[in-house]
């Protein structure tokens, strides 16, 4: 188990691995930890934490800000982990085919791409949300098309590397078709890379939703946690409380994500040099 | 023919016509004996920033708190709903109602030096406002004749008498515009939106967008020795919780309408240095309603629409919410319009009577205790709107029925609203101190129109449409009230809408700033005798 | 490498730059129309009445009911000659609502990136040379906490903190209008105000400079160069500055290209939080007011500072890095 050794000796990457474990538990068991709805007016508007049972206090509608955490964790968990999938998808197929065709195809995609990053990704995805009207496939599609560029170009590296790699060039004498030589020989092997930059980029991806929610583009029907801070902000001097917590759960999960994203770098190729790639 | 007791206070308000005068030192005596001092310029909050400044051709709030200190009307309300002079001196009524004849006040000029004359007035009303101003395009089209006497009369004869006339000539219904500026040319486009020339007593100086607009006194206003304030800057503050700083550290001396949220106003009423009033909606009355679309099936039916009502705790509302500022909503025409009838009221909170509706209705629970499912679409104006949109959601669940709520941008709900693309929604409407003004073109057949403000929900009653038509038309004020009492029981039985909430807004001032609040139209007074203390 | 050959490499990185713009405005152009409503419904229903005749009017003012590649062809030709359109919503012309905003903006993320580049290299640096140390896991555990916290919630704390408890610093403006201020009063003024808003962006990436500039330093310092340039006897503090600083930037100067684009984005968020009158909040606006000219006018203005940064940044690597190519 020399990856696990590897991986443990990142204190770092431990502490990471245990509060995302936790936080992942959190939205699990929060139907079972707070009954009913987060929405729920169960108590009276702005009661500081500690009172009446609340233990993060209640909001402007007397909502448990404790469920609303709770049950954001779900949303931005969910958010983060599916756009940073299809995100993946979108990188995962540019960047193949253009390291791995090479030449005229290689160019048009690196245009395409340097195109993209050329365009302020939150404006971009603010513009996309709101275009679409603001909801949960809406934001994961805008996250997803913004967060792409740095995949494909990690992907690209890859594969332009492994392409000229003997069981490659072998696989190719066999007589393989392109697109089981991609993946079944190649993709494996770039997997490294792929694994670390989802880690970091689901980190991200959560920072996005946030910060869209925050901007009120967020979907109304869900508790998010950048919702409960957006809907705090103006209250921000009557319910400090309202703003606090819920960016403290965000900040222990990206942070978390991080970590873990680092463990699992040097976890997997102790000499991978890290391109500074983030989104 | 019966005497017409509004044609007496007419002629009372003219035995005392001379008493303009009167009427100013009345003002000041009402400041509580202080006198009023000359100086200072008075900061107050413009939020949001309107695209134009001059009203008629832009009806935002913003738009007409900050247009009314440089544009006036003929006339301005009392707190009851009064008429009072403005530009218009004194006035007289035919017994037959047809026949409305104003005396112009001497000596008023515009802001660039010219002569207000009756041909400005004759302008303002049968051109300018006839072309621009849609909600009122119907009562204009019932004037046959406007003509002027004399430089200083506009006589105005009607094809049938309209009890309301004279309330429609407050600033911000009809405002007077110049004619020198604005005739021939294209309204809309008109530079003199971006800078008004009008009559009243702050004349503009400049705008830098996004930051503010200043104004300064008028030294040729009509009258001797106002306005005391020297000027007046409007500063631009686009966030929430900056505007309530500013008003706390007293960086602006004041705040209106929706400048600062409801939650924060408990805050502000217990500040030692500031006054906090929701007096000044009366002429606007507004209220807050959630809109069911009448064409989608489930809401055809008025047992559904009388359970949802039954379901919304109005006092919550009203105090959790709105944080006071405000009255729970007893049906269609608000306590402070005229010919409100307080026998016609809403059916109380009751969720195991609004159970009941709807199961005689045929919506009887699913496995999920869910009777039906629907959208609501809520207006992109602040925070208290999503918080509304939230608590609708919540009070539905509690009757079997699944919200989903729809967020969107002004542009969108605006043009969604108007095609009937929703299937709820939520709205604020102004009453303007009558109903045939501001409460008919909710509910009669004739104005279901894919424009904002009209019928949208699509609700029909001949009834209805009937007891309107003769308000509207009713000669004395009897017949009109009659009508009006009948039609209140009849809507308040049909329940086309979900009345809520009876909103006043709150102004926030200084306590060093006085006769800021006087009239029914509040914050839209020309401000002319407001003044600083030391 | 000499003059020509860098003027060459100029001239088809500009050219290239143009290109880009354009296709950025194309696109925006496409994307922004695709959106539901348009400027006249907007302002219809603003202007609290909305009958068609009116807004049938309003289309044809704002050549709305041109087909859709018209209209395209007449904003190019616009863009062309730094006309930018006008925004009937403001009644102003979109280029001088955004030499009006842009300053402000440019002022925020500039000093922003400032903090960010030396404070973030300057702790990297020392998280490098002092690597294994207490002093380098504070600076990476400080910088990671930076990186993983919501730039709206920096701001919102920072306000709470320094606004409303402790009453050191303004919490919104970029100045104080009614206090005619001028000169060094002014400055000074705007310097105050300054201050959170700067913080708070800049803060995320300097911990995102602060990690990079380590991860490089530590990756050149351990490459034989260096171990050679210490055998032969060069003093330390040369061995840092000279060689190994100079590689260890060529990617954060990279990287400071790429991110441009992203604190034009992020002062979307610091604006608002602020209230800082800058291009970013006007994009906002313009957007939920679907104010078409204002949003393309702030989308091509934003590409071609990002362009024109990556020019620059691009122009400095191949200054400092003697073994790029400039032939590319």
């Amino acid at each position: 188990m020399n990856f696990a050794r590897r991986f443990c000796r990142h204190p770092g990457a431990v502490i990471g691995l245990v509060v995302l474990i936790l936080v992942i538990a959190m939205a699990l068991l929060a139907p079972i930890l707070f009954p009913g709805s987060p929405w729920d007016m169960a108590g009276a508007p702005f009661e500081p934490p500690g009172e009446d049972g609340m233990l993060l206090g209640t909001d402007s509608l007397g909502r448990d800000v404790a469920a609303g955490i709770a049950y954001g964790a779900r949303v931005s968990l969910l958010v983060g982990a599916v756009s940073t999938v299809v995100s993946l998808f979108i990188g995962v197929a540019l960047g193949a085919i253009a390291g791995y065709l090479g030449g005229l195809v290689d160019d048009l995609v690196m245009r395409f791409t340097e195109f993209f990053q050329t365009i302020p990704s939150f404006v971009l995805a603010i513009l996309l949300v709101a275009i679409f009207t603001p909801s949960i496939s809406s934001i994961i599609a805008a996250i997803a098309v913004v967060s792409w560029p740095p995949v494909a170009r990690v992907v690209r590296a890859e594969f332009m590397s492994l392409r000229s790699r003997e069981f490659v060039q072998a696989a190719q004498v066999l007589g393989k078709r392109p697109l089981g030589i991609v993946l079944t020989d190649i993709l494996p092997n770039a997997l490294s890379p792929i694994i670390v930059l989802a880690s970091l980029m689901t980190a991200s991806a959560i920072l996005l939703e946030s910060s869209l929610s925050f901007l009120g583009l967020g979907d109304p029907n869900l508790m998010s946690w950048g919702f409960l801070i957006g809907s705090g902000r103006s209250v921000i001097r009557l319910a400090w409380w309202m703003s606090v917590f819920p960016g403290l759960a965000i900040f222990a999960t990206v942070l978390a994500l991080n970590l873990v994203g680092e463990g699992l770098s040097d976890a997997l190729n102790p000499r991978l040099r890290k391109r500074g790639a983030k989104p | 023919m019966h005497p017409n007791p509004w044609l007496l206070t007419r002629r009372h308000l003219l035995a005392t016509a001379g008493a303009a005068p009167l009427l100013l030192s009345a003002s000041a005596a009402r400041a509580q004996g202080i006198t009023p001092r000359r100086g200072g310029v008075l900061n107050i909050i413009l939020n949001p920033e309107p695209p134009l400044l001059q009203i008629g051709v832009n009806n935002q709030t913003p738009t007409l708190i900050c247009g009314t200190k440089m544009t006036q009307g003929l006339l301005k309300f009392s707190p009851t709903l009064e008429p009072l002079p403005e530009l218009a001196k004194s006035w007289t009524i035919s017994p037959d109602g047809l026949g409305y004849v104003f005396s112009l006040q001497d000596n008023v000029k515009w802001h660039d030096g010219q002569p207000f004359t009756a041909d400005d007035v004759i302008f303002s009303v049968m051109t300018f406002n006839k072309e621009i101003a849609p909600r009122l395009r119907g009562v204009l089209a019932g004037i046959a004749e406007c003509t002027a006497p004399d430089p200083h009369t506009v006589r105005f004869v009607l094809k049938q008498a309209f009890q309301p006339f004279l309330l429609c000539f407050d600033a911000t219904a009809i405002p007077m515009v110049a004619k020198h500026v604005y005739d021939g040319t294209d309204f809309r486009t008109n530079p003199a939106n971006s800078h008004p020339i009008g009559t009243g007593p702050f004349r503009f100086v400049e705008w830098q967008r996004g930051n503010f607009v200043r104004m300064e006194r008028f030294p040729d206003y009509w009258k001797p020795g106002e306005p005391y304030l020297d000027g007046i800057l409007w500063r631009v503050i686009p966030d929430g919780q900056s505007r309530r700083l500013a008003v706390e550290t007293g960086q602006v001396q004041m705040s209106t309408a929706t400048d600062i949220e409801p939650f924060d106003v408990p805050a502000l009423r217990s500040a030692p240095n500031l006054d906090v009033t929701t007096k000044g909606w009366e002429y606007f009355s507004p209220l807050f309603w959630f809109e069911p679309n009448h064409r989608v099936p489930l809401f055809a039916d008025k047992r559904v629409r009388r359970a949802m009502s039954m379901a919304l705790d109005r006092n919550f509302i009203v105090q959790r919410l709105w944080f006071g500022l405000g009255k729970a909503a007893t049906g269609p025409v608000s306590s402070t319009t005229r010919f409100y009838d307080p026998n016609a009221k809403l059916p109380t909170l009751d969720l195991a009577a609004a159970t009941n509706l709807l199961d005689e209705a045929g919506l009887k629970p699913n496995a999920q205790g869910i009777r039906g499912s629907f959208k609501h679409l809520i207006p992109p104006y602040g925070e208290i709107w999503n918080r509304m949109g939230e608590y609708f959601r919540q009070a539905m669940a509690k009757i079997g029925f699944e919200v989903t709520l729809e967020s969107t941008d002004a542009g969108t709900w605006a043009s969604r609203v108007a095609n009937w693309d929703y299937e709820t929604t939520s709205n604020v409407l102004y009453q303007y101190g009558d109903p045939t003004l501001g409460v008919e073109r909710s509910y009669v057949t004739s104005n279901i129109q894919k424009i904002l403000f009209t019928n949208t929900s699509g609700y029909s009653n001949p009834k209805v449409d009937e007891l309107f038509a003769a308000a509207r038309l009713g000669a004395t004020v009897e017949a009109r009230q009659k009508a009006f009492n009948e039609v209140q029981e009849l809507l308040v039985e049909d329940m086309p809408l979900l009345w809520v909430v009876e909103v006043a807004y709150p102004t926030i001032t200084d306590k060093h700033l006085h006769n800021v609040i006087q009239l029914g139209t509040g914050d839209h007074a020309c401000f002319d005798d407001v003044f600083l203390s030391a | 490498m000499d003059i020509s050959s860098l003027l060459r490499f100029l001239l088809r990185r500009i050219i290239k730059s143009v290109l880009v713009v354009i296709a950025i405005v194309i696109c925006n152009f496409l994307l922004i129309h695709a959106a539901p409503g348009d400027p006249a419904t907007v302002m219809a229903g603003q202007s609290g009445s909305a009958d068609p005749q009116f807004m049938a009017q309003l289309r044809h003012q704002f050549g709305l009911d041109l087909p859709l590649y018209e209209q395209l062809w007449i904003y190019l030709k616009g863009v062309l000659t730094l006309d930018l359109g006008f925004s009937h919503r403001m009644q102003v012309s979109v280029a001088s609502l955004l030499l009006d905003r842009l300053p402000a903006t440019l002022l925020l993320t500039g000093t922003s990136f400032v903090i960010a580049i030396v404070g973030g290299v300057t702790l990297g640096a020392l998280a490098a040379r002092r690597v294994g140390h207490w002093s380098d896991s504070a600076i990476t555990v400080v910088a990671l906490a930076f990186y993983a916290t919501p730039l709206f919630w920096v701001g919102l704390m920072l306000v709470l903190l320094f606004s409303v408890k402790l009453e050191w610093l303004p919490s919104f403006g970029m100045s104080d209008p009614g206090s005619n201020l001028h000169g060094i009063a002014l400055a000074w003024d705007i310097c105050q105000h300054l201050v959170l808003p700067s913080l708070t962006l800049g803060l995320f990436y300097l911990a995102v400079y602060a990690r990079l500039t380590r991860a490089t330093m530590l990756e050149v310092l351990s490459q034989d160069f260096v171990k050679t340039a210490r055998a032969k006897g060069v003093p330390e503090s040369r061995v840092i500055s000279v060689h190994v600083l100079r590689n260890a930037l060529l990617p954060v100067i990279t990287f400071a290209g790429i991110q441009a684009g992203q604190l034009i984005g992020g002062s979307i968020l610091v604006e608002t939080v602020f209230a800082w009158p800058g291009i970013g909040r006007l994009a906002f606006e313009a957007l939920l007011a679907r104010d078409y000219q204002v949003l393309m006018g702030v989308f091509f203005c934003t590409s071609v500072v990002v362009v024109i940064f990556n020019l620059l940044t691009d122009l400095l690597y191949a200054v400092v890095d003697p073994r790029v190519e400039v032939s590319t």
